[in-house]
């Protein structure tokens, strides 16, 4: 199930008014500055013919009969696809709006966390100082005969282990909310994405997994932000390491067409549940242990690629899989 | 126009030899032993790219990172990893580093990147004084 809150409704014609628009949209009529001939058209066919039914009526009741067979159908007709149309329209509508909220959400949410983070890293900093202080008065004071400091030593190692876990959040963080200006370069993609896999693959195979790359010869270059391209691409990656069992298997490919440039990364592993479909990109949402993630990676995902004027989209069955498809419009500004 | 490029690395060798053949290239390269050195190199002199080993003895190659991303955040950084760390890798484009290198290193590879990093420094240099 494609999440919807990535699908990018049209946008309405902008030399439109917004009543016209909405029309346009509904009937399915396309209406040019002046020639709406179209939409009226559509209105005043339908009483035009009834009009000739209430009249015919009176001259043969076969010809009224058959008129009037004529405009339900026409009636009919029109009726359907001006449902279709509307829910449709309202579909776009609420897939429009959840994008919106999810990046204020998460612009909201990299704002408060920035602060804290700055906050926390003063603190962070000066404890792992202590510590490496307490560590050296330690090791001074063992040189004294029968002096054993083990235990000691052992909580000051602990102390310097929570700090580094500490720090890795606050960058995080800090990461996560950082204002980034895309910087467009040519990029050759295909060779990204092979980068990025060899940073995985050894840790790949401790687990066994395999990491296949299906990448076209003739893949195009792409005017992107590389730097912040392969972090997608890493986080992704790093995900469906996680997700696979022993023996699992992932494969990382990319294909083009006229608008866009989309990356695949699927894997065999344990899928998503469909309750926490909604989820995945929130800041903070992980089914990890503690320690384990932050469940920052796809909500930093989803604000690159959205920075980057792409879509970020997920496909999974549980048991059987996931596949994460990244859009990016081959030309700046258009339509992935 | 030159790159100007600052190699961290502690392995002599290895920046001995990236000296050599980055000079056959007519690319003068200034190297540094560890992450302090290489600020107090950065403090004097102004560098493009920065190609820094990610384990060094001292300051970690994170950290260093981390410090130069802050003070000089034009300066695009290339990290070096010895063997494909995952979670290094991970951290170091979480930072901001530009691209990773594995050792033992593909020269090609290696200059290939530097120059795309340059690039990015001049496009950055140049969006932020139309900016200012
Ligand atoms: N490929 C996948 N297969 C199955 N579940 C996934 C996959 N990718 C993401 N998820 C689910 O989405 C959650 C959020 O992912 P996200 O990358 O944001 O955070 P995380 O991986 O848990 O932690 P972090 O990335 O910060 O270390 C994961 O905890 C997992 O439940
Ligand atoms: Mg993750």
């Amino acid at each position: 199930m494609p999440r919807p809150t990535s699908r990018v409704p049209e946008p309405a014609k902008r030399d439109q008014g917004p009543d016209q628009g909405i029309l346009a949209r509904a009937t399915g009529a396309r209406v040019w500055k002046d020639h709406s001939l179209l939409l009226w058209a559509h209105f005043l066919v339908p009483p035009v013919l009834a009009a000739l039914v209430v009249a015919a009526t009176f001259a043969t009741p076969l010809l009224a009969a058959i008129l009037a067979a004529a405009v339900l159908g026409i009636a009919a007709f029109s009726a359907r696809g001006l449902l279709t149309r509307l829910s449709g329209a309202e579909e776009s509508r609420l897939a429009l709006n959840s994008q919106l909220i999810q990046s204020q959400k998460l612009a909201a949410i990299g704002e408060l966390s920035a602060g804290i983070a700055h906050e926390i890293n003063n603190p962070i900093a000066i404890i792992a100082q202590e510590a490496e202080w307490a560590a050296h008065l330690v090791a001074e004071a063992e040189k004294a005969p029968g002096a054993d400091f083990v235990e000691v030593k052992d909580s000051l190692r602990e102390i310097r282990s929570q700090v580094d876990r500490c720090k890795n959040i606050t960058h995080k963080l800090l990461d996560f909310a950082r204002k980034r200006e895309p910087v467009l370069q040519e990029v050759d993609v295909a060779r990204l994405i092979d980068d990025m896999a060899r940073l995985v693959d050894k840790e790949a195979s401790y687990k066994n997994v395999t990491l296949v790359r299906t990448l076209p010869q003739d893949l195009p270059s792409l005017r992107t932000d590389a730097p912040l391209l392969r972090q997608v691409v890493l986080n992704l990656m790093t995900n469906a390491l996680h997700a696979v069992d022993t023996g699992g298997r992932i494969e990382a490919s990319a294909r083009a067409d006229d608008q866009a440039l989309e990356i695949n990364i699927n894997d065999n592993g344990s899928g998503i549940l469909p309750e926490n479909m909604d989820k995945i990109f929130n800041p903070f949402f992980t089914t990890k242990a503690p320690g384990q993630g932050t469940g920052l990676g796809l909500s930093l995902c989803h604000t690159l690629v959205t920075g980057m004027g792409g879509t970020i989209q997920v496909d999974s069955a549980q048991g059987q899989g996931t596949t994460f498809t990244v859009r990016l419009p081959r030309r700046p500004g258009s339509k992935p | 126009m030159d790159i100007r490029i600052l190699l961290v690395d502690d392995e002599v060798d290895f920046v001995e030899t990236m000296v050599k053949r980055f000079g056959i290239r007519k690319m003068p390269l200034d190297s540094a032993k560890s992450g302090q050195e290489a600020l107090d190199e950065m403090a004097v002199r102004e560098y493009d790219v920065v190609i820094l080993d990610v384990r060094m003895p001292g300051m970690d190659g994170l950290e260093t990172l981390k410090q130069i991303r802050e003070r000089w955040p034009l300066t695009e950084v290339i990290m070096l990893t010895g063997h494909a760390s995952l979670e290094a890798g991970m951290q170091g484009m979480n930072l901001g580093a530009y691209d990773y290198v594995l050792k033992p290193t593909d020269f090609d590879d290696l200059l290939d990147k530097v120059r795309k990093a340059f690039e990015r420094k001049q496009l950055n240099a140049k969006a932020h004084k139309q900016g200012a």
